[in-house]
């Protein structure tokens, strides 16, 4: 790598004035312009607060929201990254039954606006599931340890089968995007490998283990993390269908305190902290994967 | 005489063929009511041990106060309903738009959302008797809108109203106001500063908030009807369709309860002694 001096020259002070100048014109706008009374003090205290009960301090509903979006993207990324491993492995299929199957999921997903496809699953797909599978329940039976833990992995017990919907239908729509990834990893894979697996007598499975696989993923790592990213983003649609996540809980605190800007923005920063981390993580990952090259 | 008494076995076999239905749906209409009775929400509430209560977010009816607690008249009411009943009350937030289509689709029991009775929304739920009144107000810009004191300087085909989307400002503007055109958010706090921004002349919502953003923001914003309501909305319990059993009960409940309605509804919407439970 060649290290280059950074210098600073004066068309670059131009434009940094520039820039600043854009943000302090709407900071002005929004200051003096606009009817609206800036007050950034309601906002801590629904990111933590003293516990009326207890008296020590813990999370409020912002914060609970914001955990609530990183346990609904965990497990909608988990969900949707399984679909993709078995839709993608589909779409490169010999057969051409399983691949009409995957392109079929891939399409219909892939062509309709997610806020559209999260209606018609929350409201008639999702309904017609969780009553086949107990949820409810399954849940009533747990002892108390039984539901604690549950909380902590998923949501409190009378939220549950509404975070569970959630889950499934973000995990639905962004497995789509997770196929077509994974497929144009398992395509990139040079036809002399699979050859070569076949010819040492590795059976079609081990052959994706073993051989195709792990280079696909090294292969796609970074829209891979791409899409992690955007599950994280699109878990806010969910608020839509009142699943209790930051968002929706950010909607919570405007319509109490009616602080558009200042939740926004609070909404938004907690959601960089979020995507930032992931990205970061994601960087070092993938210098670590070329290393091992 | 042969072909007489023919005609008489005919008569006695539809005789009894008509006996025989009328006795099997007898009992056909018992086992119907048995089982109407056994499928009724309440009946399913009071097995499960708990009542699932669909509520939107709104300020001072249900919405979680500084320490996220849910709180507020709905919030009251709909605990007192599960205490009488001997049952668990679960409180599902749900997005106000989407309200409607998650108690059709069994999300919850029953809506104790302050949901007000329209016509639209009687065709697809069951309204109980009205449980609480509350006020339709307006405030409008005076910047955009200076001297109007009659909903006739509202009603004009210029005029923007802010209201919020699915809720019943929607169908009181297009009652009472038909001729103005509508800006509908997903929440009040966007209706209010649409109006503040000086993009609508005019914001409708039900009492007390508009009094509240009148007060807030006294220079740009007043209330042009001086403090009467456009009309006074009813609200009440929203349920499935076709279960009789359960309406009447909810109905006897607010028969029963007036008392306690009225000094709840004293609490929230007549005084503002809930203010420390908002952000300060």
């Amino acid at each position: 790598m060649i290290h280059r001096q950074i210098k600073f020259r004066p068309s670059d002070a131009v434009i940094l004035v520039l820039i600043a100048a854009f943000f302090g014109y709407i900071y002005y706008r929004v200051r003096y312009g606009l009817e609206y009374k800036t007050d950034w003090s309601v906002i801590p205290q629904f990111l933590i607060h003293r516990d009326p009960d207890t008296g020590s301090w813990a999370a409020n509903f912002l914060l609970d929201g914001f955990v609530s979006t990183i346990k609904l993207s965990i497990w909608a990324a988990l969900f949707a990254s399984i679909i993709g491993l078995l839709m993608g492995v589909f779409r490169t299929s010999k057969i051409l039954l399983l691949r009409m199957i995957g392109r079929t999921y891939v399409e219909l997903i892939r062509n309709v606006p997610p806020l559209v496809l999260i209606f018609i699953f929350y409201y008639f797909f999702v309904d017609q599931i969780m009553p086949l599978l107990g949820v409810d329940e399954f849940i009533q039976n747990r002892s108390e340890t039984g539901k604690g833990i549950i909380s902590f992995l998923f949501a409190e017990e009378e939220l549950f089968s509404q975070f569970i919907s959630g889950v499934v239908t973000v995990a639905f729509f962004e497995g789509a995007y997770f196929t077509e990834i994974i497929r144009s990893g398992i395509d990139s894979i040079e036809r002399g490998q699979r050859e070569a697996a076949y010819s040492l007598g590795l059976s079609p499975l081990d052959q994706m283990r073993f051989i195709i696989m792990p280079q696909a993923i090294k292969r796609v790592l970074p829209p891979l993390a791409n899409e992690f990213i955007n599950t994280i983003k699109y878990s806010a649609l969910a608020s839509v269908v009142s699943i209790q996540e930051l968002t929706f809980m950010g909607r919570s605190v405007i319509e109490a305190t009616g602080k558009i800007f200042e939740v926004w923005i609070t909404v938004s920063l907690m959601f960089l902290v979020l995507t930032m981390t992931l990205s970061l993580f994601v960087g070092k990952l993938e210098k670590k994967m070329a290393e091992s090259d | 005489m042969k072909k007489n008494s023919s005609f008489f076995k005919v008569l006695i076999g539809l005789f009894l063929s008509v006996c025989l239905l009328g006795v099997s749906s007898l009992t056909f209409a018992g086992e119907l009511q048995r089982k109407l009775v056994q499928e009724s929400a309440i009946e399913k509430i009071m097995r499960k041990g708990e009542m699932k209560i669909g509520i939107g977010i709104f300020v001072p009816w249900s919405f979680k106060d500084i320490n996220g607690k849910l709180t507020g008249f709905e919030v009251d009411v709909a605990k007192k309903v599960a205490k009488d009943m001997g049952v668990k009350a679960k409180f599902v937030p749900t997005e106000w738009s989407g309200i409607i289509p998650s108690l059709l689709t069994g999300k919850f029991d029953v809506i104790i959302g302050g949901m007000g009775i329209t016509a639209e929304r009687a065709l697809k739920v069951n309204f109980s008797n009205p449980y609480s009144y509350t006020g339709m107000d307006i405030v409008a810009s005076k910047k955009m809108l200076p001297g109007a004191t009659s909903i006739a300087d509202l009603n004009k085909s210029h005029i923007i109203l802010a209201v919020r989307m699915g809720a019943t400002p929607v169908s009181a503007a297009k009652k009472y106001l038909p001729k103005a055109k509508l800006h509908q958010f997903e929440d009040d706090a966007a209706v209010i500063q649409d109006v503040l921004n000086g993009n609508a002349h005019a914001a409708l919502s039900s009492s007390p908030k508009p009094a509240f953003w009148a007060a807030d923001y006294a220079n740009a914003i007043y209330r042009p009807l001086d403090g009467k309501y456009l009309y006074d909305d009813p609200s009440s319990f929203a349920m499935r369709k076709g279960d009789a059993d359960t309406m009447f009960f909810y109905n006897a409940w607010i028969a029963d309860n007036q008392a306690f309605l009225e000094e709840k509804a004293a609490y929230w919407f007549g005084s503002k002694k809930w203010a420390h439970l908002v952000a300060k």
